[in-house]
């Protein structure tokens, strides 16, 4: 039975929302559950968009000479394709998995500051579509000699210069009109979303823990979340500044990065840099986490060397602070720099490098159970370690000024990000499957996807290591006859629609398996963390008793027992204590209580595209409306009762 | 949530401060950047106007002092609260919103003046670092000035500051004491090596 | 406001440290002015002077002193990570190169 209770409290002026379904009841939710599950599909949709993006790119590259886009739309496309995939895509499915799973791997009920949370959902929504408007509204263009705003169809009215957006080319004389605003503001956008949700995770970790959950009991994925968070801490507010910046050249005549002001491009390089490297272990640590979960429990082996694992995450991300200049190797940093950050680019494989013999430790002599979950774990390690081993011959400056701006690049990335990221996320979005919808998916389909998806990625990314080394260079959108880059460059294309098969065989399975798949059990895999501990689908309150903990992995404990030779046992009641769980996870017998839903997350975020909107077409309109909803937001908020609604039976 | 069978606040930090805490880290990089900018830059041989042509140091040390102060009365707020002496609080509450204010005006007065003689945001780089890094701590202190007068708008209405309030006191104070130490760091980089 | 920590400073200390900052910026006015006399421990001496005085807000005015170490860990950990990645960009600066 669910009832309102009302604190009595001054300076109440509306009722906050108390609908359970429909769709104010997701407008207005502060519900970590569902924030996590509306990330993820928002996320997915925009990685469709993403993904047609590179089909797109992969059309007029599959032959020499093309005229499927033009130059121009070209510029866009993997602007477009890049910024998508990196901010829109999975930046939010990790945040999907870190609203969903955090609270449950460490036993709370939410989040610290839950309608902070919502806040940071609804804040990314409206900066993804502000962003995307670019595609309605924004103009681009190029410099005399050049082709004219009008000329251009809509695909190439998006941002064009590049996701990492290279001062003075992105700025307002060589890339007019008003598309690569649309950029800079988005990004700007989306940066806050991130930066509130990290504070917001570092504080859940540090005291929302149940009884007994150390530190160095918390699950490894939890931990990887945290280092996630501190890199986003610290890295966002960086671009944050460097985003100002390029604004303000821009629109309002600074000079930061015009050599006739007396400013610099490379400042932008660096600021970008500084940023960009710990955001790409922003994106691949939640993979790391997910892995670290998956592979264990398939293995039916405890996590090999936790520990080590656990201290490698974090050396990652505050080596990884330490690196950014590898970016910026041809362009004209100092020897000193290119030497130090060499070094410091291959001292950061160590602590990678240890994780990937710690996984395999893992697998190691465990009883290998190869559902679609491992597999993709375990095609994430290999495809890591290839992704890995490019990176590491970047780190030798020499070969580097070879490789850079060529399609060997594009490799490593892809190999990491696509290979390593990516795989990462499937194999979570498989093993948590039946705990998100109480269901099971179709797992042949699921073998079908991985093994498509592996080939068709393999065949798409592989050849680009040796037409890189060919010398095919980066972002460019013809290459001739002559160079003979045209067979690989076919093959490349076909692989990116083998993988597109791979996707649609996904979305069916995912989206009729929830609906029509079979009933899953609260535990069907016999795994180790506590949200294996608590009903599928994970009831609103999550835990009906707090849970307790005394062990790491202390789910398995209660299940197993050790014998003489350190193998697992079946406890004798196991089966029962399972079911006794589940019971009791579905009837609470004391009270609990929930933070309320909200109107005014939605509502503050929603002034943030009109700000947008004011500073690129200069309008006091926009400006005013803008503040007015973050006020009325704001102030809203802060005087909103803190109430709470009490679900379970009321105590005597 | 008050959840019986929860520890409290593993940390011992109130998780309302440990997030402020937390937030507060992140300003410091964000501000550290913008310093660095300004740093990187200044100094460097280039044509046109420079910040040293047009300051006047003894305004900016008056209003340098006035912030200081600021922070003076916005500890004694919070002393204040803490033994629960409302009128004090008050009292201490406005102080800090006006003198925060004066600080602003002075800045305000500055940058016009600046701007009369020529030194304007799009100058060149030094205009640029100048007027962002100064403008971005003057947002600051204005967006902590509305809040002090918010605090102190409930305080007068309800009489009195609940513990809620107390606590809300506790972290727009630090916030404003963050403000006023940015600005330890800005007027010496700035205006005095 | 109920942790268990040290006492906080009476209001007559905070308006004695308050006195200390403004001694503290009035030097720093003064080095500013005698450049000539002090020659090349202007810099330095202003540069100590502003730690010092930011030391002593988030010290005692921000309660830093007498807080959690985790707290603590938090703003002294930013404050490195921030000095760190200035240090590298100012030799960078200093390298002469373009940037």
């Amino acid at each position: 039975m669910i009832e309102q209770k009302r604190e009595k409290k001054f300076l109440t002026i509306f009722r906050r929302p108390s609908s359970e379904t429909g769709i104010w009841s997701w407008i207005t939710t502060v519900d970590h559950k569902k924030i996590g599950i509306m990330y993820g599909y928002a996320a997915f949709l925009f990685l469709l968009l993403g993904g047609l993006e590179a089909l797109f790119l992969r059309i007029q590259l599959s032959q020499p000479d093309n005229n499927f886009l033009s130059a121009a739309e070209y510029n866009a496309m993997f602007t477009m394709h890049g910024t998508t995939m990196v901010f829109l895509a999975i930046m939010p499915i990790s945040a999907a998995f870190f609203n969903y799973l955090l609270p449950l791997q460490i036993g709370a009920r939410d989040v610290a500051f839950p309608r902070l949370n919502a806040l940071s959902y609804w804040i990314w929504v409206f900066g993804g579509l502000f962003l995307y408007s670019t595609f309605i509204f924004g103009t681009a263009g190029a410099p005399q000699g050049g082709y004219l705003a009008e000329e251009i169809g809509w695909l190439g009215r998006a941002p064009n210069g590049g996701w990492f957006g290279y001062q003075p080319n992105a700025g307002f004389q060589y890339s007019p009109g008003t598309a690569m605003d649309y950029w800079a503001i988005g990004l700007q956008i989306l940066g806050i979303s991130s930066l509130v949700s990290a504070f917001n995770f570092i504080t859940t970790i540090l005291n929302m823990r149940a009884k007994g959950m150390r530190l160095m009991r918390m699950p490894v994925f939890t931990w990887m979340t945290f280092a996630v968070a501190f890199l986003l801490a610290f890295s966002l507010p960086i671009i944050a500044i460097a985003l100002f910046f390029v604004t303000f050249d821009r629109q309002f005549g600074t000079t930061f990065f015009l050599v006739e002001g007396g400013g610099d491009p490379v400042l932008w390089q660096h600021l970008f840099w500084l940023f960009g490297h710990p955001e790409v272990y922003i994106l691949i640590l939640p993979a790391f986490g997910i892995v670290s979960e998956v592979l264990p429990t398939f293995s039916r082996k405890p996590l090999f060397g936790y520990a080590a694992i656990v201290f490698a995450g974090f050396g990652i991300a505050f080596i990884g602070f330490g690196v950014w200049a590898h970016h910026m190797f041809a362009s004209s940093i100092s020897t000193v720099a290119q030497a130090g950050f060499g070094i410091s680019t291959m001292i950061i494989a160590v602590p990678t490098g240890v994780k990937i013999f710690n996984w395999l430790g893992t697998i190691w002599g465990g009883k290998l159970n190869l559902k679609t979950p491992m597999l993709f774990a375990l095609g994430f390690i290999a495809m890591f370690v290839i992704g890995g081993l490019s990176g590491v011959t970047h780190s030798i400056v020499p070969a580097d000024t070879q490789q850079t701006d060529t399609y060997y690049i594009v490799a490593h990335f892809h190999y990491v990000l696509f290979g390593g990221a990516m795989f990462g996320i499937f194999s979570g979005l498989y093993y948590w499957f039946p705990k998100l919808w109480g269901k099971m998916y179709n797992e042949r389909l699921g073998q079908l996807h991985f093994w498509f998806m592996l080939i068709g990625f393999n065949l798409t990314f592989g050849p680009m290591h040796w037409l890189g080394l060919q010398g095919q260079i980066r972002r460019t959108w013809v290459y001739a006859e002559e160079t003979n880059l045209g067979f690989w460059n076919l093959i490349s294309t076909i692989g990116a629609f083998i993988i597109a098969i791979s996707i649609l065989l996904f979305m069916i399975n995912w989206s009729y398996s929830k609906r029509k798949g079979p009933k899953a059990p609260m535990d069907p895999w016999d795994a180790r963390t506590l949200e294996w501990t608590i009903p599928s689908p994970t009831p609103t309150w999550n835990f009906s008793t707090p849970p307790e903990v005394h062990n790491l992995d202390d789910f398995w404990h209660k299940k197993y027992d050790e014998d003489n030779e350190g193998r697992a046992v079946r406890k004798e009641g196991a089966d029962e204590y399972v079911e006794e769980l589940e019971r009791d996870g579905l009837n609470p017998k004391s009270t609990i209580e929930l933070p309320n839903p909200s109107y005014f997350p939605f509502v503050l975020s929603s002034g943030l595209p009109f700000l947008g909107y004011a500073v690129i077409y200069k309008s006091l309109a926009f400006l005013g409306i803008g503040l007015i909803l973050l006020l009325i937001g704001g102030f809203g908020w802060a005087i909103e009762p803190l109430e709470e609604h009490i679900v379970g039976e009321e105590e005597e | 949530m008050s959840d019986h069978g929860y520890p409290h606040e593993i940390t011992g930090v109130e998780t309302r401060k440990l997030g402020m805490w937390v937030f507060l880290s992140t300003e410091i990089l964000f501000f550290g950047t913008l310093i660095t900018t300004y740093l990187i830059f200044k100094g460097r041989s280039f044509d046109g106007m420079r910040l040293e042509d047009v300051y006047d140091i003894p305004f900016t040390s008056v209003s340098s002092f006035v912030l200081l102060m600021s922070s003076l009365t916005m500890v004694l707020a919070h002393n204040a609260i803490e033994k629960s002496d409302q009128e004090r609080t008050n009292i201490w509450l406005l102080s800090t919103a006006l003198l925060g204010a004066v600080f602003l005006a002075g800045q305000i007065y500055e940058f016009t003046e600046f701007y009369h003689k020529g030194f304007t945001l799009d100058v060149n780089i030094y205009g640029s670092t100048f007027y962002v890094l100064t403008g971005f701590h003057g947002a600051h202190v204005f967006i902590g000035v509305v809040l002090l007068l918010i605090l102190w708008g409930i305080g007068v209405r309800q009489e009195g500051l609940s513990l809620e309030g107390g606590m809300n006191l506790e972290f727009i104070a630090l916030y404003w004491h963050f403000v006023d130490i940015v600005w330890i760091v800005l007027f010496t980089v700035v205006y005095l090596i | 406001m109920n942790d268990p920590h040290k006492p906080h400073p009476t209001p007559k200390q905070y308006v004695q440290i308050a006195i200390v900052l403004g001694v503290l910026t009035a030097i720093e006015v003064a080095l500013y002015y005698t450049e000539d006399i002090v020659g090349i421990f202007t810099d330095p001496l202003l540069m100590i002077l502003a730690i010092g005085k930011f030391v002593i807000v988030v010290g005692w005015f921000m309660h830093l002193r007498f807080e959690n170490k985790l707290v603590n860990r938090f703003f002294v950990g930013g404050m490195i990570l921030a000095l760190f990645l200035f240090a590298i960009v100012m030799l960078e600066r200093a390298s002469g190169n373009y940037f």
